[in-house]
């Protein structure tokens, strides 16, 4: 019952936040839908030798998008709070050359010429991940929580 | 649960129905599409290997990929914009997977992005992540902010996920998310999620919290918890302090926790459930990366991890990691060399990696090198080290056609030699510039 009425509650509560939103939506200037410039052909590009700003997107520092190491391996972190600024220069299907529904082709197979990219499951992942998943099984959860790929099924029926 | 599975099934049909029309209204009426900015990418890819298991006659795999992704923005001159992506793999020998041709629809969706506040809405199939969701979903998400810093955004419809266990996908999913921002500061959120199903027997329904805050300019802090309400626990934490005190340096620092039981109560992949896993443990992990750019384009990455588990039969580890990147050529070129060594209680989960890799492009040519090998502490299938050596050589036919193919050679526990091609035919077109990585 309790229960219940905090569903309800939540619910009364969004749809009063999203009437208040909409009718009183802020005037600044929305991310635009594509990064103007060319950025294609470089292994790393870097927002600072162009912008020293906020992004008007993310309302964040543009510094804080800088593809640093830590950056790429925890970019969930930012891109919880928004996909809107990541979508101006990556694309509406980028995030799903990893965090795809389904898939049989690793992205490090599909971009072999890159070996730049930070990219996950090198080498025979498959015999590594029965060391790295006993560990830090959360770190799998993430992308394969929901998975159906036919590797699985070989052993977790 | 009948009527639900009926519902479920509708939505889905609904969707690729509506996806379809949308497209052929989209391209039949020439007056959207004369002032759209359009962009396709199509990438084919097609591998061949043989692979021979004990008992069993060699096989050989020759599955054809086609990935396509298309975009037209600004249709009609307006702020909507329609995006689609998907796969397909045909089979041109020995059958791979659940079928000799398969694929899958990842997104299709029209968008509209409000010119003021970020004012955003998505309709078909998509891709969210925001608060406690990321998920793959049929259906409609809203989001705005207003001129205090207030923001709410909401999405409902059918999840588009893939199970393995008996558990079919969920009926419905939706959730929101109330949030407040300050330009350059600070960034809050509280969101929900529910999607109807049998979760271990449950609904899924999660509430969660995000935060980022720049204390100052040098420093962010920024975390991220799941509460799960159908277990009526805390499911996983995750905080990251990052340190920014000089250009070339970036320090960041984490922590991290989540119950089995609570976080993988969601999971549609059995190897997430019982017995696979100890429903009972709890995993902490701490870690700290740097990147230090030492001399100009050369890069030391330093990493150290800390897994903690209150199971004593799985044993804690650590892990350290050491790189060099070197980036060269107008930033078109990379090399690096890596380690990293994970020490633990149980030698079965202990192992030596080590990496090095270098591209050179001179012209319309690209060269590829990457070479890794790994040392298994103790043996697995009575072998302790792996290998794997990929080569690639591509060519630039054209601005927007390019030609590659890798020769990839595996020795590991699984396999004595694996010899793999990879051929791939990378095709671009758009009617402006802008980004495309």
């Amino acid at each position: 019952m309790m229960r219940r009425v905090r569903q309800d509650i939540i619910r009364v509560v969004i749809i009063i936040a999203l009437f208040v939103g909409c009718s009183s939506l802020s005037q600044s200037p929305s991310v635009p839908p594509k990064h103007p410039e060319e950025l294609a052909g470089r292994t790393q590009v870097d927002c600072l030798e162009c912008h020293s700003d906020l992004s008007t997107g993310a309302l964040k520092p543009y510094d804080s998008f800088r593809h640093s190491t830590a950056f790429v391996r925890y970019h969930g972190l930012y891109s919880r709070q928004g996909q809107n600024l990541c979508q101006t220069c990556h694309g509406a299907s980028f995030c799903q050359g990893c965090h795809a529904r389904r898939e049989e082709l690793t992205p490090s197979m599909r971009q072999g010429d890159r070996p730049d990219l930070t990219l996950p499951h090198r080498g025979d992942y498959i015999v590594l991940h029965q060391l790295d998943g006993r560990m830090d099984p959360g770190s799998c959860f993430r992308c394969h929580g929901n998975k159906n790929a036919a590797q699985c099924r070989v052993c977790h029926r | 649960m009948g009527n639900a599975k009926i519902w479920n099934y509708t939505l889905k049909r609904m969707t690729i129905f509506l996806t379809v029309a949308l497209f052929f209204f989209l391209a039949l009426v020439p007056n959207l599409c004369r002032s759209a900015d359009i962009s396709f990418s199509s990438k084919t890819y097609l591998l061949y290997n043989k692979k021979g298991v004990p008992g069993s006659p060699t096989k050989t795999f020759a599955p054809l990929y086609e990935y396509f992704s298309a975009d037209a923005r600004q249709l009609g001159g307006s702020s909507f914009s329609f995006h689609f992506y998907g796969w397909g793999r045909t089979d041109l020998q020995d059958q791979t997977g659940d079928g000799k041709t398969t694929g899958e629809l990842g997104n299709a969706y029209l968008q509209y992005l409000h010119p003021k506040g970020n004012g955003e809405m998505r309709l078909g199939r998509f891709f969210l992540s925001e608060g406690a969701a990321m998920e793959i979903v049929d259906g409609i998400y809203l989001k705005g902010r207003t001129a205090m810093g207030l923001g709410a955004s909401i999405f409902g419809g059918a999840p588009a996920e893939d199970s393995i266990t008996a558990t079919k996908t969920g009926d419905s999913i939706y959730g929101g998310r109330l949030f407040y921002a300050k330009p350059g500061l600070t960034e809050f959120g509280l969101s929900y999620l529910q999607e109807k199903g049998a979760f271990q027997g449950k609904d899924r329904t999660e509430v969660g919290g995000d935060l980022w805050l720049r204390p100052a300019k040098f420093m962010e802090l920024i975390g991220r918890a799941t509460y799960n309400e159908a277990t009526q626990a805390m499911a996983s934490q995750r905080y990251l302090l990052r340190l920014t005190p000089v250009k070339v340096v970036d320090l960041s620092m984490g922590y991290e926790a989540y119950s089995y039981k609570d976080l993988f109560q969601t999971a549609l992949n059995s190897a997430f459930q019982f017995p696979s896993l100890d429903e009972k443990d709890k995993v902490q992990t701490a870690f700290a990366i740097m990147e230090w750019e030492f001399m100009k384009s050369v890069f030391l990455v330093l990493g150290a991890k800390n897994i903690k588990h209150d199971a004593v039969a799985i044993g804690n580890a650590n892990r350290g990691e050491l790189g060099l990147k070197f980036t060269y050529n107008n930033l078109r070129d990379a090399a690096g060399v890596s380690t990293a060594f994970v020490s633990a209680d149980r030698n079965e989960n202990a192992y030596q990696e080590f990496r090095g890799y270098a591209t050179y492009s001179p012209a319309q040519w690209r060269f590829a090198l990457d070479a890794l090998t790994q040392q298994y502490q103790q043996s697995i299938n009575a072998v302790s080290q792996s290998y794997q050596i990929v080569g690639s050589l591509g060519y630039k036919l054209s601005e927007a056609m390019q030609l590659s193919g890798d020769l990839r050679y595996t020795k590991s526990p699984r396999y004595d030699e694996d010899y793999a091609g990879f051929i791939r035919i990378s095709l671009l077109f758009g009617t402006a510039t802008g980004g495309k990585k």
